[in-house]
Parts: C-alpha cells; sequence; structure tokens
C-alpha cells in the first residue's frame, strides 16, 4: 500500500469511528471495562497491569466485528447487517429489564443512564444482565431482530461477546493504532502489543532452543517404521 | 468430451489426499477450492486482488508469498470475521461465510487451500481400534495400511519434548498413567502426540546457526506458531507443520496432472439420469467468490471433500435425493478445555525451568489416551486464544456464579471476568492447558441443515445443530477430573475448567456416514459416481482421537476404489 492507499485508509477508519453513536459506543466501553478492567486501584494489578480494554479501544474492536461478521442475501443483491447497534440495543433493554424488576444491587449511574442503561450500571449488575440474558430470563419480546424470540442466538452471541473483547485485548489487535479498524490487510503494527507485555508473551518468534529430546520417535525403512 | 477424469469440491484435509493420490494413478485432476492460495506465484495479493484463475504447477508455489501472508500475529490469522484462517472469501474486505448456530459455540473451519490444516495442529493420531471394529462397517486392519502410507507421505512422528511437555509428563506419571509407546491405541496411557509435523531442525540447538538462518532451513524449530501460520521451512513443500498446502498439495502439483481453482464455490452437483433410470453424478456448478460468474465443469467422477458442513449443504442445495441421513449424526468431540496456573518456585523445582513456555513447541505435544471415554492433550496457545478459551468460552456461564463443587479437583468452572482475569493472565507463561476430546455419542438429532429462508451468494446457508447425550456428557466430565487431577500432581495452584460449549466445532465428523450416506468405497448410495473424502463419512467420532488422518487414510482408499472401480 503506498502513502497515498494508506492516507485514505486511515481516513476511512476513523470517519467509521466518528459514526459509532454515544450509545452504542458506551454500551461496548462498558461490556470491555466489565471483562478486562483497568485496575490502577488495585496495588496487586498496578504499573502496566492497570491498563484495561477501553484504554484499549477494545469496544471499537467488539462494535467493527459485530458490524462485518453476517452478510446475507437480501432482495437481489449480498447485503451486510451491522449487528453492534441491535447487539447494544439488546445489552440495554436487558438493563432496563434488570432495574425495573429491582434486581440490581447499586442504583445505576444517573449520568450514563439516558446514553446507554447497561453501561450506567456497576460492573457485577452488568455480568448478572449478561448472566441471565444468556440463562433466558429476560422477555425476549422486547430484544430488537435478530435477538427477539431467538433464545439460542441470544446464548451465542453473549458468549461470543465475553471472549471477543478477550480476544481483542490479549492479542496484537489493540497495537494496529489508528490502522485498526481498517480493512486488515491495510492494518499496521505500532509498536508491541500492551497486552502481550501483560500476559508476558515474547511475541512472535522464529523459533526457540527448547528440545529438550524424544519421549518416542518412529523410525521408518522401506515401508515399514519401528518405534523406539 | 468431460473436462477431467475427477473433479474435487474442496482441498482441505481430505480433498488434496484424493486430489493427490488420483494424479498419481495417471488421472487428469480439477480441484475446486472456495477459498485463497497462500503462497502461490499466481496469486501475489491472494486477499486483495483476484490474482489468476489456475495453477498447476508445482513452480508456481512460493514460499516468499507464503511467510509474508502467513505473519504469525495471532488476531491477523485467526479472527474469525476477518483473519487469513477463517471461512469466507479470500476478499478480507468482505463478511464471512455465515453459519447458524443457535446456542452457545463456535465453529473453527477455514476455505482456502489446505482447508482447515492451515491452522489445525496437526495431531494424526489413528482411531481408537475399539471405536472401529464391530461398530464400522469396515474394520480397523482394513485402515491400517492407509494410515502407513499418510503417516510415511506426510510424515508423522512423535513430538519432541520441550518445558511444556516435561510438566504434562511429570504430572501424568505422578497421577498414575503410563507410557504407551504405539500407534494402535487398545490401552490407557500417556505418549508424545503423533504429530504431522517435521523433526527438530538437527542444528536448533547450534548456536552457530542464527534463528533467523534455522528459519529457513528443514525443521521444526519450536517456534509454537501451529494455530497462527507456521513459517519454519525453505520452501512451501518442506514447511515444517504440515498442513495439506504444504504436503498433499505440492506433492499433487508435482504430478502435472492437477490443476487447482481456488476462489471457486461449488454451488451444485450436476446429475444425469443412466439408461436404468439411477442418478449420477457428471460435473459441478461453481460461482468466482471475486466476479460471481458462475462456470460448469464436467469429469466422469466427482470427489465431494468440502468438509462436514459443507458436504451435506452442498448435497442438499443441489436437489440430491435425501434418504433420511444427509447432515444426520454429527459428532464433535464435545470439548473441554482446562488449565493450571503454576508457581514459578514449583516449576523450578520439578522441571528445572522457571514458567511452562506454553508459546514453545508443537502447540499441542503430549496426550493421555483412554479408549471409551476420550483423550486429554496439553495444548498452549499465544495470549489472545489462550484467554479467551481459558476464560471466555463457557456453557457454564460466569464462575463467580457458578455453584461450589468442593469434591471437584478444579478450582473455578465457567468464564472468569474482571480483576481475577487480569491476574490469571499475569501468570500467562506459567499456564499450563489442555484440550479435552471425548468420545461422542453419535445421535440423529445432531445435524446440519439448510435454512429455510436465508441465503448468501453461494445458495441457502447451514444451520448447525448439536447437543450431546448424556453418555457423552459423563465421559467429559470424566475425562476432566482426570485431566485435573493432573495438573494438581504436576503442582498447578489455581485450576479452571472452562466448561467450554458443546458446540464449539474443531472436529466435526459423520454427517454423511459410511453405511448410511455413503457405501463401503464412499461412494454415495443414491449417486453414483459421487465419491465424498472428508470427516462426513465417519460412522462416529472414531473415539475421540483427532479425525484427520483418518480421513486423510480414507481418502487414500477412496482413490484406490474410484481407480478400481471407473479406471481400471
Amino acid at each position: 500500500m503506498n502513502g497515498y492507499e494508506e492516507g485514505i485508509a486511515l481516513q476511512a477508519a476513523s470517519i467509521y469511528a466518528a459514526q459509532m453513536n454515544p450509545c452504542i459506543r458506551e454500551t461496548f466501553c462498558g461490556l470491555a471495562a466489565l471483562i478486562v478492567p483497568n485496575t490502577a486501584a488495585l496495588p496487586q494489578l498496578g504499573g502496566e497491569q492497570a491498563i484495561g480494554a477501553v484504554e484499549l479501544h477494545v469496544q471499537q474492536y467488539i462494535i467493527w466485528e459485530l458490524d462485518h461478521s453476517l452478510a446475507l442475501m437480501s432482495g437481489l443483491s449480498l447485503t451486510v447487517f451491522p449487528l453492534a447497534a441491535p447487539t447494544a440495543q439488546m445489552l440495554n433493554s436487558a438493563a432496563m429489564q434488570l432495574v425495573a424488576r429491582g434486581w440490581e444491587t447499586c442504583p445505576p449511574n444517573p449520568a450514563l443512564w439516558a446514553i446507554s442503561p447497561f453501561a450506567a450500571l456497576v460492573p457485577c449488575d452488568r455480568m448478572r444482565v449478561l448472566a441471565l440474558l444468556e440463562q433466558l430470563q429476560f422477555d425476549l419480546e422486547l430484544l430488537p431482530p435478530p435477538y427477539q424470540h431467538d433464545g439460542g442466538y441470544v446464548k451465542f452471541v453473549v458468549d461470543y461477546l465475553n471472549r471477543a473483547v478477550m480476544f481483542g485485548n490479549y492479542s496484537e489487535w489493540p497495537a494496529y493504532g489508528p490502522t485498526r479498524l481498517d480493512t486488515p490487510v491495510c492494518r499496521r503494527l505500532y509498536g508491541f502489543p500492551i497486552g502481550w507485555r501483560q500476559a508476558g508473551y515474547p511475541g512472535i518468534a522464529d523459533g526457540y532452543r527448547a528440545f529438550l529430546g524424544f519421549v518416542l520417535y518412529i523410525e521408518r525403512d522401506q515401508g515399514g517404521y519401528q518405534i523406539v | 468430451m468431460y473436462d477431467a477424469d475427477v473433479i474435487v469440491i474442496g482441498s482441505g484435509g481430505g480433498g488434496a489426499v484424493a486430489a493427490k493420490e488420483l494424479a498419481e494413478k495417471g488421472l487428469k485432476v480439477l480441484v475446486l477450492e472456495a477459498g485463497p492460495f497462500y503462497g502461490n506465484k499466481k496469486w501475489p495479493q491472494p486477499n486483495s486482488e483476484r490474482g489468476g484463475e489456475w495453477s498447476s504447477s508445482y513452480h508456481d508455489l512460493d514460499v516468499n508469498i507464503y511467510k509474508r501472508i502467513y505473519n504469525r500475529y495471532e488476531n491477523n490469522m485467526n479472527d474469525v470475521v476477518s483473519g487469513v484462517f477463517r471461512f469466507g472469501p479470500a476478499d478480507r474486505r468482505r463478511s464471512p461465510w455465515h453459519r447458524i448456530q443457535r446456542q452457545r459455540g463456535e465453529i473453527w473451519q477455514l476455505s482456502g487451500v489446505g482447508g482447515t490444516t492451515q491452522h489445525y495442529w496437526s495431531q494424526s493420531p489413528r482411531a481408537f481400534p475399539s471405536a472401529i471394529d464391530g461398530v464400522w462397517p469396515i474394520s480397523y486392519a482394513e485402515l491400517v495400511p492407509y494410515y502407513e502410507k499418510v503417516e510415511a507421505t506426510l510424515p508423522v512422528n512423535f513430538s519432541p519434548t520441550t518445558p511444556k511437555e516435561e510438566l504434562f509428563y511429570y504430572g501424568v506419571k505422578k497421577a498414575g498413567w503410563k507410557l504407551n509407546p504405539t500407534l494402535d491405541v487398545v490401552t490407557p496411557g500417556y505418549r508424545p502426540n503423533p504429530n504431522a509435523i517435521l523433526p527438530p531442525n538437527e542444528n536448533l540447538m547450534n548456536p552457530g546457526y542464527s534463528m533467523e538462518q534455522l528459519n529457513e532451513m528443514e525443521g521444526c524449530n519450536l517456534q509454537g506458531h501451529c494455530m497462527n501460520g507456521c513459517t519454519a521451512g525453505p520452501s512451501v513443500d518442506r514447511i515444517a507443520k504440515r498442513g495439506t498446502l504444504v504436503s498433499y498439495v505440492p506433492l499433487a502439483l508435482k504430478t502435472g496432472n492437477v490443476s487447482i481453482r481456488p476462489n471457486s464455490f461449488t454451488i451444485k452437483i450436476l446429475t444425469e439420469r443412466g439408461p436404468a433410470g439411477a442418478l449420477h453424478a457428471v460435473g459441478v456448478r461453481f460461482r468466482d467468490t471475486w466476479t460471481g460468474e458462475i462456470g460448469e465443469l464436467t469429469a466422469q467422477t466427482i470427489v465431494m471433500a468440502a468438509g462436514c458442513v459443507e458436504s451435506p449443504r452442498l448435497w442438499i442445495n443441489s436437489g440430491l435425493p435425501d434418504n433420511g441421513w444427509v447432515g444426520r449424526g454429527l459428532t464433535n468431540h464435545c470439548f473441554d478445555w482446562v488449565g493450571g496456573v503454576f508457581d514459578e518456585r514449583d516449576l523450578l523445582n520439578t522441571i528445572g525451568f522457571p514458567a511452562v513456555y506454553p508459546y514453545i513447541g508443537h502447540t499441542s505435544g503430549a496426550r493421555v489416551d483412554i479408549p471409551g471415554t476420550g483423550i486429554f492433550q496439553v495444548s498452549c496457545l499465544s495470549p489472545g486464544l489462550m484467554s479467551y478459551l481459558t476464560y471466555g468460552f463457557s456453557e457454564a456461564g460466569y464462575a463467580a456464579f457458578s455453584h461450589p463443587e468442593p469434591d471437584a479437583p478444579w478450582d473455578l468452572r465457567g468464564r472468569v471476568i474482571g480483576p481475577q482475569l487480569k491476574a490469571l493472565m499475569e501468570n500467562y507463561s506459567r499456564t499450563m492447558t489442555y484440550l479435552l476430546l471425548t468420545d461422542d455419542e453419535t445421535r440423529y438429532i445432531n445435524r446440519v441443515e439448510v435454512d429455510p429462508l436465508l441465503k448468501d451468494e453461494n445458495g441457502p446457508i447451514p444451520v448447525v445443530h448439536y447437543t450431546p447425550s448424556a453418555k457423552t456428557l459423563q465421559r467429559r466430565d470424566r475425562l476432566a477430573r482426570y485431566a485435573c487431577e493432573s495438573l494438581q500432581a504436576a503442582g498447578a495452584r489455581t485450576i479452571i475448567r472452562s466448561d467450554t460449549p458443546f458446540a464449539f466445532q474443531l472436529h466435526l465428523e459423520s454427517t454423511m456416514r459410511m453405511g448410511y450416506v455413503v457405501d463401503t468405497n464412499c461412494e454415495a448410495y443414491d449417486v453414483k459416481r459421487l465419491f465424498i473424502a472428508d470427516n462426513s463419512v465417519h460412522f462416529n467420532g472414531i473415539g475421540g482421537p483427532n479425525p484427520t488422518l483418518t480421513t486423510q487414510a480414507l481418502a487414500t482408499r477412496t482413490a484406490d476404489k474410484i481407480a478400481e472401480i471407473y479406471f481400471s
């Protein structure tokens, strides 16, 4: 990719990021912060370990993935169905149902409630929302399509949301920096991934001098073999 | 009159083997592959430009293109939505091809030349004889010569030991398992994995060679990227990890009798009725994934090797007769995944190293086989993949909400999130993880079908249903106990059982079963001259061992049968 193309790619990525509406953004920030929180307040997880998924923009990873995962024929053409908006709506509907039933353990944050009821809940109530959603304890009529009355799909996506935050956070994705929302072949690495540093992973390597011998070995000759 | 003697649909674990074996008999073979061809001069930018149409020459292979694409970064390589390895079109701007799963889970299947063997971990064990003899319509002895041929061709050998295998052996020996020095497993025991990976480079421990040099030489260099794209080797056909892209595909091209057309999604099997009214296959219709153009090709015989989901989908979308078993009887080894976190001091005392080094060596290097129950195998991945498989993926919900199990050999069951996740991930390099493979009971209700309404550009899309039987779940629980007890014996301080979603589908098998949809030659009962050469023809889940070698042995045998029946 030449500089001109890279410029276009970066522009496209920033337009995409700008189009994320505040409700969707806050909802997935609430999810990312629940799964991999900032832990600056915890002495044993301070320093570099304190950095959480929101600082690494993992909420944008989830939004990008959901918006690019489903393409089906609609009328004459193949159509991409962005799923970030309905998925955020599902989390917010479930959060409102939790509060309406009085099942929350702490009052939600009033400043965030109007933007994202899910993000307005304290972490343990957000976890409760996800757990009750996958147990199909909420009124599925109140969820948006494609989740409305489709409990199997709700279970699939709630489980997905958990693992996707982890994969986004602990893989190299955050290190794609300003190209992270670009089409994958145009992404470039900017530095060493923080999630890899937090995990103590040395990064990709050509090899390791770690051969400690064989317990068993197959020797072959003229069509036969022997285990030694 | 025909475009070829044989058309093979799919170039993965089975299709590439069938193509090579048929071509070595002198037959003219065309291979259609839905995904990209990585490491081929005809497609220098396989994910962003259309490139050529066909490759017919071994000399088209290009290791520099291969290594540029296989860059080993876990998100770039294995993201299921947009990764180099995904089930989708070559053009990574586009969405993947969707399969409907209305339950927790994921389907790890790849399009592209080499298919799912591009990221498989190369485990190549034979079936448990007890799962074949008296159960399958053919005997284990019938498979053995074909196993031997595939093992010699790939080639297969036992995994070398690195620190994580050393720790595994320490734990399983303390837990009472005995060494089982065999390829034919009839009793329980441990052994290194029989893997399709070249033995370590003989100069690996020689500091006179730099790692960069070693990476351009033949032999495994323990780089730990079995799943993220192995790059050890001087040429495409000498890459250490022997997915079919680097093993059977180069051998097929070397015959001069094979042409491969990637970016070509087969959407219909074409048939005719013979004079006696019997249906037989005469060709295929395919769609170019870059241009949308539709092509047709004819051959005397068709081999379907599209995988356990796409083979039944293609059958159904072609309007072929359904005897009630098409897509039925899906097995999946009902996986589980456990992990043990170790203290540095304990590790120094037991194995003499301060860490497990989960990123070094074969992704999976050793196992305990328990015929009648399943297998647990040490399996360690890069941190993004490891974090989600260990802590983010569960049938059981959140560990924080799960019921206490005071007698269980695990401390946590289910997803772990928040500060506790971060504290565990800080210990990634001192964590050893195992994949558990259950001897999965075959059930008619487990199935692949097509959605009555939803379509993609290739036709009605597949719906995959999988619910394990009570017996399968008992075996899985037993395996989880054995596995976690061995982690305890090895000295793990914290043990996690993820309780992986039942529908985490890696080892899909038996959706077009021998004896139900195909005969013992793997030819379809209801459509003559149509053979199947993928995991779908397995009668069952072969007792739990990883299925690829058995598919490859059967594909070799099927090539013999095709030549015998139609070309002798």
